[in-house]
């Protein structure tokens, strides 16, 4: 009888216990996101570039899938340094990845052949 | 007699925790979201009504990674808030009240999340950094308000953390340096994102998604106050 009160009470301490683990690692977007706005020059773009290429190249998320919007703004500060090619790439993976993404991607890529 | 009093105090243990108002499940505080399963969501341009000019777009930085943690699909920001400025669309005020239908069309989402900065300020002589800010989840097809929290955050930059002997001391350098070089409103806003998704309904990414509605949800509106020791 002790060691069934015992048991419970090691599953009510362990349920309590799960720590839910993050979906997604995102590098150093939230430092790097603010100084693109705060700054907006070459460096801080260079910065954001090189952020979203690391959450891309190594995912420690329980997903192992990049977070949604990565590849699309990837792809849009791509074209922003006038990096058309690669821009356009990185809209096509994000719906690739996420196709909910799709209507919007297809209406930016029709603007950008205006 | 012991059975008795055990009886009587197990009963004053189960009523002393009746006397705050009866926890509602997530299920029952936003019930339309579990109902529409939304996917997708768009983030609107913050609407600042603070003093501070530049709170819009910092602010707008810092909402798609709690979104996205938490299990849905975050409609891109920076590629977003650039097609929305070109389509005049940067004031969330003139759209709050109307049909989001044209939104749905461009981008695709199923919900757009509206928030108001009502304050983002420094208050002077007690270097405190406060923010107030109201978040309002709409669905875009029904325009029906599906989750809406309001957060009230004072994060307190003067505060020793406490600690005592050699690693206080430490701990304090570290404390007084995160405060005068990052302290940033945004930091507090992050905070106050934090408070507020926490009880998000887990989007359809999430392991938790439908599963977390037995839950308790939070109130609606929270204050909390903070010092350097919140990390």
């Amino acid at each position: 009888m002790k060691n069934l009160f015992a048991l419970l009470f090691f599953i009510l301490l362990f349920s309590s216990c799960t720590v839910q683990q993050p979906l997604y690692s995102w590098s150093k977007y939230e430092q790097a996101s603010y100084n693109y706005l705060k700054n907006s020059d070459a460096n801080s773009a260079q910065f954001l570039i090189e952020t979203y290429q690391k959450i891309i190249d190594k995912q420690e998320g329980t997903r192992k899938i990049v977070p949604p919007g990565v590849y699309a703004d990837y792809g849009f500060i791509l074209l922003q340094s006038d990096k058309e090619e690669e821009g356009k790439t990185m809209l096509l993976k994000e719906v690739e990845t996420y196709p909910e993404s799709k209507v919007f991607i297809t209406n930016v890529l029709k603007i950008l052949e205006q | 007699m012991k059975k008795l009093l055990l009886v009587i105090s197990a009963l004053g243990i189960l009523l002393s925790g009746c006397t705050t108002t009866a926890p509602v499940s997530k299920f029952s505080a936003y019930r339309g979201l579990y109902e529409a399963r939304p996917v997708s969501v768009l983030i609107m341009p913050p609407i600042n009504r603070s003093t501070n000019v530049e709170a819009k777009e910092y602010f707008h930085s810092t909402l798609n990674v709690p979104i996205a943690n938490a299990g849905y699909y975050v409609i891109p920001p920076f590629l977003s808030m650039e097609i929305l400025k070109r389509e005049s669309a940067f004031d969330s005020e003139l759209f709050f009240d109307v049909p989001l239908t044209k939104f749905g069309e461009v981008f695709g989402a199923d919900l757009a999340l509206f928030t108001v900065i009502h304050k983002w300020d420094k208050t002077g002589l007690l270097s405190q950094v406060y923010v107030e800010i109201e978040y309002i989840l709409k669905s875009i097809a029904t325009n029906e308000i599906l989750y809406t929290r309001k957060g009230n955050i004072t994060y307190d930059t003067s505060v020793s953390t406490g600690a005592s002997g050699v690693f206080g001391a430490l701990a304090d350098i570290a404390a007084s340096a995160i405060n005068t070089a990052a302290t940033k409103y945004v930091d507090v806003a992050r905070i106050c994102n934090a408070y507020t998704f926490k009880d998000l309904p887990a989007g359809k990414y999430s392991p938790v998604y439908l599963t977390d509605s037995t839950q308790v949800a939070g109130p609606k509106e929270f204050t909390v106050r903070l010092n350097s020791q919140y990390k």
